[in-house]
C-alpha cells in the first residue's frame, strides 16, 4: 500500500492503524477521551467492508469483539477508564481462550469518573493486573500520534501472532492532539488458519505454545470456553491440566520478550537516566536533545516489560529517574532492575492531577538527587 | 424395542410418568452409576411400535423427547 | 432416531442432575434442528454461564462459553462477523434474565439475528439454588429462606415488548411442542426467543415440596396455561404478566412479528 502523509488526531491515527492490520470488526461504547475512535470508526470501518456497532456498554463491547474475533474478524474496541474497569473480566476471558483482539484504552484520569477528558496513566497495572487470575498480557504505550498508528499495527500483528488480547495505552491528551504523521507501509500479520475440518488433534502446547485458529464456520467444531480447558476444549477441574494451561499461556508471552518487547535508547552514554513512556517521554525527549548527560529509555511494550534491554540500559548510570503521570505503577518494575544493575539513585516523577510532567520538573528531579 | 442405556439414565422416571401406554415401570435394578433404571414392561402398548408396525412414522415419542439423559433409543425405527 | 445426531457422545453422560429439565430441552433441540435440516459446520452455539449454559459444550458444532449473562454480546459479534452463519444462544434464567439483563433486552430492541433458547428452572442451580428474577414470589430459595419477597421476571414478555420477532414459551412437560416452535422460530430472521421453563429437582423442587422429577414435571404441567386458554377465560396480556393473577405462567407462542431484522436494516 502507498504511503501517505496526513494531519491526524490521535484516536483517528488508531483508526488508520486499525484499518491498514485489517480490522474489520468494531464495537464500542461512548466514553470520553476514546470517543473519538467510535466515531471515526462508523465512517470508515463500512468503506473497507468491516462492521461497527455501538453496543450497550463496554462489557458487551469487548464481549462484541471476541465473539467476531471467532468469526474470524481482526477485531478492536476502544474505551477510556470506568469503560476499562468494567471490561477486565472479558479481558481475561480473552487471555484464556487465546482470542486475537485489540482494546484501545485512553487513559484519563480517575479512580472512578474522575477527570473524563484530562490525560493521566493510571491504568498501567490495571492493564496487567486488572483481570483476576494468573496471567500473562501484553500493552503497549505510544507517546505521539504517529505511535498511535504505529503501535496500533503493531498491537494487532502481536495479537495474531501470539493469539492473545493486546491493550493499547493511549491517553486523553494523545487521542485530541493533532499531528502530521506518515501512514507507513508496515509488515502485517494475519492469522494462521487451523487445518481444514474438526479438530482432530491437540489445541497448543504440541504447536509450541500458539496453536492456528479454528475459526467458527469452517467445520472444525471446536469448543471454546473460559474454563480450564484440555488440550482439546473440553473442561476440566484438574490441577495438572491448569498448570499446564496456565504455564503455557503465561509462557508463550514471557518467553517471548525479546520479540515483543520494543523500546528507544536515546544518549545511551548519558550519566542520567530518565524512564519514561507516553506523553511524559515526548516531554523528556526536549530534554535530551539539549543535554547529552540525560539519557532516555521509553519502552513503547510496557508489558511484558522489557526487563533486559532496560538493565542493559541501566548499567553505569548515576541515577534513573522514572516519570509517570500516576503514583509510580512502573517505578517499582524499573526499580528493581535498576537496583539489580547497580543503580543507587532511583527516584520517581509523578505527576497526578491530569497535567503533563515539563521537561522543567524533570530536571529539577534529577537536581535534587544530586543535591542530596 | 426401547432400550434404555443404563450407562446414561439417571433414573429419574420421567419415562414412567409421561407414557400414556405405561409401558414403563419402575425398575428393581440399581445401575453401576447408581440409578434405579426403568423397565421397558409394555412395549406390546407403544403408539410408535404399533406406528411402525403399520409402516407409518413415529408419532408420539414423548418418552425420547423428555428422556432428559439422551438414554432411550428404539432400535426398530429405520433410520 | 440416533440420540446423539448433534451431540458430542464422548461427553455422556452429561453433567446435569438426575431429572434436569435442560436434557429435556435438549432432545428437544436436537429434534427441531435435525427435522429443520440446519448444517452443523454452518451453525455456532454461544452461551454463558450457569448450568444450561454448559449445553454448548455438548453440540458437536463451534461453541463458544463465554462469562456469565454476556452470551449475547459474545453472539452478536460472532454474527456480525460472520453474517451468514446460523448463531444460536443457550441461556439460563440468571444468565439473561439477571446478570445479562439489559444485553437481554438491547438484543431484543435490536431484532438482533440470533435464536435464543433460554432455560427457566426459575433459581440458580450451578451455585446450589439461590433465588434468581424469575423465582415465584413466596417461594423458598438457600437466598430466601422465609419465601421470596419479590416478585419475578416474566422473560417472554419482556422479549415480546423490547421488540423480538418470535417469542414462544413452553416447559419440558411439553416436549412436542417445544420441538415445533424451535423449529418454527429456526425459520424466521431476526431475535428469536424460545423460554423453556424446567424441572430443577434437585434445588428449586427440593425447596419447593416437588423434590422427584415427576412432581417437578407434574409442577410445570398444572401451573401453566395456554395463551389461547387464557383468551379463553377473558384474561388478557397484563394479566399474565403478573403470574400470581393467574397462578401459572403462559404457554404458547407468545409473539410471531416480522419486524426488519438489525441485519436486514444494516444491509439495505
Amino acid at each position: 500500500m502507498p504511503e501517505e502523509e496526513v494531519f491526524l488526531q490521535g484516536n483517528e491515527a488508531v483508526v488508520e492503524g486499525a484499518l491498514r492490520a485489517g480490522c474489520r470488526f468494531y464495537a464500542g461504547y461512548p466514553i470520553c477521551p476514546s470517543t473519538g475512535i467510535l466515531e471515526t470508526m462508523v465512517m470508515r470501518l463500512p468503506e473497507v467492508g468491516g462492521t461497527v456497532i455501538q453496543m450497550e456498554d463496554e462489557i458487551s463491547s469487548i464481549a462484541a469483539v471476541i465473539g467476531a474475533a471467532w468469526g474470524g474478524a481482526k477485531a478492536m474496541t476502544a474505551t477510556s477508564g470506568p469503560g476499562f474497569s468494567l471490561m477486565q473480566e472479558n479481558l481475561g476471558y480473552a487471555v484464556i481462550t487465546e482470542t486475537p483482539c485489540v482494546i484501545v484504552d485512553a487513559q484519563r484520569s480517575g479512580p472512578s469518573t474522575g477527570q473524563p477528558t484530562l490525560p493521566s496513566h493510571g491504568d498501567i497495572m490495571q492493564a496487567r493486573w486488572g483481570t483476576h487470575g494468573s496471567h500473562s498480557i501484553i500493552a503497549l504505550a505510544p507517546s505521539n500520534v504517529q505511535e498511535c498508528y504505529d503501535l496500533t499495527i503493531e498491537a494487532f500483528n502481536l495479537s495474531e501472532k501470539y493469539r492473545t488480547p493486546v491493550v493499547l495505552l493511549s491517553d486523553g491528551e494523545l487521542a485530541h492532539m493533532r499531528e502530521r504523521i506518515v501512514l507507513k507501509d508496515l509488515p502485517i500479520v494475519n492469522r494462521e488458519e487451523f487445518p481444514k475440518g474438526p479438530v482432530t488433534f491437540p489445541l497448543g502446547e504440541e504447536l509450541g505454545g500458539v496453536s492456528p485458529f479454528p475459526t467458527f464456520g469452517r467445520g472444525h467444531r471446536t469448543h471454546v470456553t473460559g474454563l480450564t480447558h484440555t488440550i482439546v476444549g473440553y473442561p476440566s477441574e484438574s490441577i495438572e491440566v491448569q498448570t499446564k494451561l496456565l504455564t503455557r499461556l503465561i509462557g508463550k508471552i514471557s518467553d517471548n520478550r525479546k520479540d515483543i518487547c520494543k523500546y528507544e535508547v536515546h544518549n545511551p552514554k548519558a550519566e542520567h537516566l530518565i524512564v519514561a513512556y507516553g506523553i511524559p517521554a515526548r516531554s523528556a525527549m526536549e530534554l535530551v536533545t539539549e543535554r547529552a548527560d540525560i539519557g532516555l529509555f521509553q519502552p513503547l511494550t510496557i508489558w511484558p516489560f522489557p526487563s533486559k534491554a532496560f538493565r542493559r540500559a541501566a548499567e553505569g548510570k548515576k541515577s534513573v529517574l522514572v516519570v509517570e503521570m500516576n503514583e509510580g505503577h512502573i517505578f517499582r518494575e524499573v526499580e528493581r532492575h535498576a537496583c539489580r544493575a547497580g543503580v543507587e539513585e532511583i527516584e520517581l516523577c509523578s505527576k497526578l492531577g491530569g497535567g503533563i510532567p515539563a521537561p522543567e520538573e524533570m530536571l529539577d528531579c534529577i537536581s535534587a538527587m544530586e543535591g542530596e | 424395542m426401547k432400550i434404555i442405556n443404563k450407562d446414561y439414565c439417571k433414573g429419574c422416571q420421567i419415562c414412567v410418568e409421561v407414557c400414556p401406554k405405561k409401558v414403563y415401570s419402575e425398575g428393581t435394578e440399581i445401575s453401576d452409576m447408581g440409578y434405579l433404571v426403568p423397565l421397558v414392561t409394555n412395549y406390546d402398548k407403544c403408539i410408535d411400535h404399533n406406528q411402525i408396525k403399520k409402516g407409518k412414522k413415529p408419532i408420539c415419542e414423548l418418552c425420547i423427547l423428555s428422556c432428559p439423559d439422551q438414554a432411550i433409543i428404539d432400535d426398530s425405527y429405520g433410520d | 432416531m440416533e440420540n446423539f445426531q448433534i451431540y458430542r457422545e464422548d461427553r455422556w453422560p452429561h453433567m446435569f442432575c438426575p431429572g434436569c429439565g435442560i436434557g429435556t430441552v435438549m432432545s428437544c433441540f436436537q429434534r427441531a434442528f435435525l427435522n429443520k435440516g440446519l448444517d452443523l459446520d454452518r451453525t455456532a452455539f454461544v452461551s454463558g454461564i450457569g448450568c444450561s449454559s454448559r449445553l454448548a459444550g455438548y453440540v458437536y458444532a463451534d461453541s463458544l462459553h463465554t462469562t456469565h449473562g454476556r452470551a449475547l454480546a459474545f453472539a452478536t459479534g460472532l454474527k456480525l462477523a460472520q453474517k451468514d452463519l446460523e448463531v444460536v444462544v443457550f441461556t439460563g434464567d440468571g444468565d439473561l434474565g439477571s446478570i445479562g439483563g439489559n444485553h437481554f433486552i438491547q438484543a431484543c430492541r435490536r431484532n438482533m439475528d440470533l435464536f435464543v433458547v433460554c432455560v427457566n428452572n426459575n433459581n440458580y442451580g450451578m451455585t446450589g439454588g439461590q433465588v434468581s428474577s424469575t423465582t415465584w414470589h413466596d417461594y423458598l430459595t438457600t437466598t430466601t429462606p422465609k419465601g421470596n419477597p419479590e416478585y419475578p421476571f416474566d422473560l417472554s414478555r419482556v422479549a415480546a415488548t423490547s421488540g423480538a420477532n418470535y417469542v414462544a414459551r413452553y416447559t419440558t412437560a411439553h416436549p412436542k411442542q417445544l420441538v415445533r416452535v424451535i423449529e418454527e422460530g429456526l425459520g424466521k430472521k431476526g431475535l428469536r426467543f424460545i423460554e423453556a421453563w424446567a424441572a430443577c429437582p434437585t434445588y428449586y423442587g427440593r425447596y419447593n415440596k416437588m423434590a422427584s422429577p415427576v412432581e417437578h414435571t407434574r409442577w410445570l404441567k398444572e401451573n401453566s396455561i395456554h395463551i389461547e386458554q387464557m383468551k379463553v377465560d377473558g384474561k388478557t396480556a397484563e394479566d399474565d404478566i403478573d403470574l400470581q393473577v393467574t397462578g401459572k405462567v403462559t404457554i404458547g407462542v407468545l409473539r410471531d412479528a416480522d419486524r426488519m431484522s438489525y441485519l436486514e436494516a444494516i444491509q439495505r
